[in-house]
């Protein structure tokens, strides 16, 4: 059947219809209910435009014309490794067009120590589903996200890492979400789910990292769920290293349980748009966060990243900072909440957004806020849009250094700041290597 | 050295540099004092490159080359050195590789090759010492969060470590105490050479005691209205520069 015919959300709904029983787990019916349950909230929701709260600088609408299709098999395999980041020594395993490669295939993950489980979300549904039922059916608030439910139910695939009692990740891991080419041309898209489950006292640190590597459209849709047991830890790392034709959509929902601390990088260094929902609850007694990120934008590339934060008990922190450089016709957008809940005392919580404008044709919209309902808080926001210092500039030029360098060098120097906190020292360094890589050239002999 | 004719500058709408004429010979120190609001910053800047003025009227030569058409940059490279009234701090640059970058620039221009991080690392480090600063300094951003004196102590380590054909000092003097005038006066001094000039503009005759000058300028009203040697601070010191205003008579 064809769905070109049909408006924007009904074309998802029937590509649903038509593929829901060869999905994973396709037959059990828990499962089964809610998927259809998820694609219903996402047809009540409705492809959003610039009208719908919180979208109202980017229509997906728009953006998502002409009509993707399902990703289909790649046209050329392997390379995996030259077009990450992340380096080769740490824990990997691949998902290029949303089928997760079996280890010895690009991925290397199966030399784990006990107690930790990586594996293909399709092979536990085939093998042990009952195990998933509990978090694939955990609610969660999908107001404001359709593509969160859309993943939901239309999910292909994904992963699920799962670290007992006390369990430690022995060196990070990496999943790699690599898109490539496919014979058709036609624009392709995935919908993926990612369970990262830490019982009490686990602890690791997980690098997802997005690589457009084609010439085809490409969007991947992704629903990720963290779920910390007390005590546990985890560090998280996204970077998007899309190709000018990749999009990214993806909803992370995160439960910090008592003194379980959850800290999240994010870097955007490429890709045509992307939309983030972070949303971390900090469930119970002294749980905390620091999230922060760096977002390098240049052409026509739009970054629009959202972060809520619930403070729901007592004595729980929040550390927020993002920042943006933003060069050519790009546009980078903020929305950081900060939701303290009736009765969460001892809340203490920072967000904070910094951007710099490197063209006059770049746009950022930052939002900082609170919404405070305990009294009992200590809560401080600020967002800041500047743009070079002449004065900088013409110091670092009055001892030699030109133009074009000092740019660079005050652009890099900025950034830096960001890369300085990621505590992976391999990864720290090659984030520097590709911040240096992406300076801004648009710039040149403008300002 | 340099060869300053008949310089006209303005800011915007106000004319600041009235036909300013200064010769600076090599090896030579000169002494710029005046009011303020006479136009000595705007000459360090103009001689300098900074945006924001424009040069009405008149030249300026270094080395026979016209310097108001170079790039500040390029000026920088060609070895005219501007030590800023208020340097500027930056955030995220480390003090080494600002001072590297500026280093290898100028050995580029010369056609000399670059020196590796691990000889200029040795290199600064010497010359952090003829300054007296302590080698962290290097590690910390540009300035940032330096006091004023370790400021100005930063301005002379950039000029020993780039080695300057010309070094024009503004108010390099300003905020200092004493002790930290002695430093900075001592860098200066073990800088001079039978090659090297120096302008130094400043409000008050108390850097003049201890880095003594060639000859002194007073600037007024955008000129140069009176010239003379080291004496001549000494009566500005006593007379201020009342004088100077219309209707009163000189010294």
């Amino acid at each position: 059947m064809t769905t070109a015919a049909l408006p924007g959300v009904e074309r998802f709904a029937a590509l649903f219809e038509g593929e829901r029983r060869g999905l994973p787990g396709g037959g059990l019916t828990w499962l089964d209910s809610a998927r259809k349950a998820a694609c219903e909230a996402f047809r009540a929701q409705g492809l959003p435009t610039i009208k719908t709260e919180g979208w109202r600088f980017t229509s997906a609408e728009a953006l998502l014309k002409p009509e993707f299709v399902l990703a289909e098999r790649p046209r050329t395999r392997g390379g995996f490794g030259r077009r990450a980041l992340c380096p080769i020594v740490f824990h990997r395993i691949v998902v290029q067009n949303g089928k997760v490669q079996p280890d010895g295939d690009g991925s290397v993950y199966s030399n784990l120590p006990a107690g930790v489980s990586v594996k293909s979300l399709a092979e536990v549904l085939s093998e042990d589903p009952e195990s998933l039922q509990k978090p694939l059916l955990q609610a969660f608030d999908k107001n404001g996200l359709p593509f969160a439910a859309l993943a939901e139910a239309m999910f292909g695939g994904g992963i699920v890492v799962r670290i007992a009692r006390h369990a430690r990740l022995d060196k990070p891991l990496a999943i790699l979400f690599d898109s490539g080419d496919s014979e058709s041309g036609t624009p392709q898209m995935v919908h993926l789910r990612v369970l990262i489950l830490l019982e009490e006292g686990a602890t690791a640190e997980i690098v997802e990292e997005s690589v457009g590597s084609g010439e085809t459209r490409f969007w991947t849709n992704l629903l990720t769920q963290v779920v910390l047991g007390e005590g546990a830890s985890l560090k998280h790392y996204r970077l998007l290293r899309e190709g000018e034709r990749g999009v990214q959509t993806s909803s992370t929902f995160v439960e910090a349980g008592r003194s379980a601390r959850y800290e999240s990088h994010v870097f955007n260094f490429g890709g045509e748009f992307s939309r983030s929902d972070l949303r971390v609850r900090l469930a119970q007694d002294g749980a905390e966060c620091a999230l922060s990120g760096l977002s390098l934008l240049r052409g026509r590339e739009i970054v629009d990243h959202h972060t809520v934060v619930e403070h729901a008990c007592v004595g729980s922190t929040t550390r927020q900072l993002y920042k943006a450089v933003i060069d050519g016709k790009a546009r980078f957008v903020f929305d950081g909440l900060a939701d303290v809940r009736p009765g969460a005392q001892k809340t203490d919580a920072w967000v904070y957004n910094k951007n710099l404008l490197l063209s006059e044709d770049s746009a950022v919209r930052t939002n900082p806020e609170f919404k405070i309902l305990a009294d009992d808080v200590s809560c401080k926001h600020g967002g800041t849009i500047g743009q070079l210092s002449s004065e900088a500039l013409f110091y670092l030029r009055s001892r030699g250094v030109g133009a074009d360098e000092a740019r660079r060098m005050l652009v890099y120097a900025f950034g830096s700041e960001m890369i300085e906190r990621v505590g992976l020292m391999p990864l720290r360094e090659a984030l520097a290597a590709s911040l240096q890589a992406r300076m801004p050239e648009a710039s040149e002999g403008g300002l | 050295m340099l060869t300053i004719k008949d310089l006209h500058a303005k800011v915007g709408d106000k004319a600041i540099l009235k036909g300013l004429s200064l010769t600076v010979k090599p090896g030579e120190v000169h002494a710029i004092m005046g009011p303020n609001g006479s136009g000595k910053s705007t000459l360090s800047y103009v001689l300098a490159g900074r945006d924001g003025y424009e040069i009405t009227g008149g030249a300026a030569e270094f080395e026979g080359q016209d310097l108001l058409a170079m790039e500040p940059e390029v000026r920088a490279r060609e070895g005219v050195f501007l030590a800023f009234q208020y340097p500027v701090e930056i955030p995220g640059v480390s003090n080494k590789y600002f001072l590297k970058a500026a280093y290898n620039a100028g050995r580029k221009h010369r056609g000399e090759p670059e020196m590796d991080a691990g000889a200029f690392l040795k290199f600064v480090k010497e010359k952090a010492k003829f300054v007296e600063m302590d080698p962290a300094f290097l590690n910390r951003s540009v300035n940032e969060g330096f006091s004023g004196g370790e400021k100005k102590r930063n301005e002379i380590l950039q000029l020993a470590v780039l080695e300057p054909r010309l070094a024009i000092l503004d108010e390099t003097d300003s905020g200092l105490d004493i002790d930290a005038l002695k430093i900075v006066a001592g860098g200066i001094n073990k800088m001079r050479d039978s090659r090297r000039s120096f302008i130094l503009v400043t409000h008050y005759q108390r850097l003049l005691d201890y880095v003594v000058p060639d000859f002194i300028h007073v600037l007024s009203g955008g000129r140069i209205v009176k010239s003379g040697g080291k004496e001549l601070a000494f009566q500005l010191e006593k007379e201020g520069y009342a004088w100077l205003e219309p209707g009163r008579p000189g010294p």
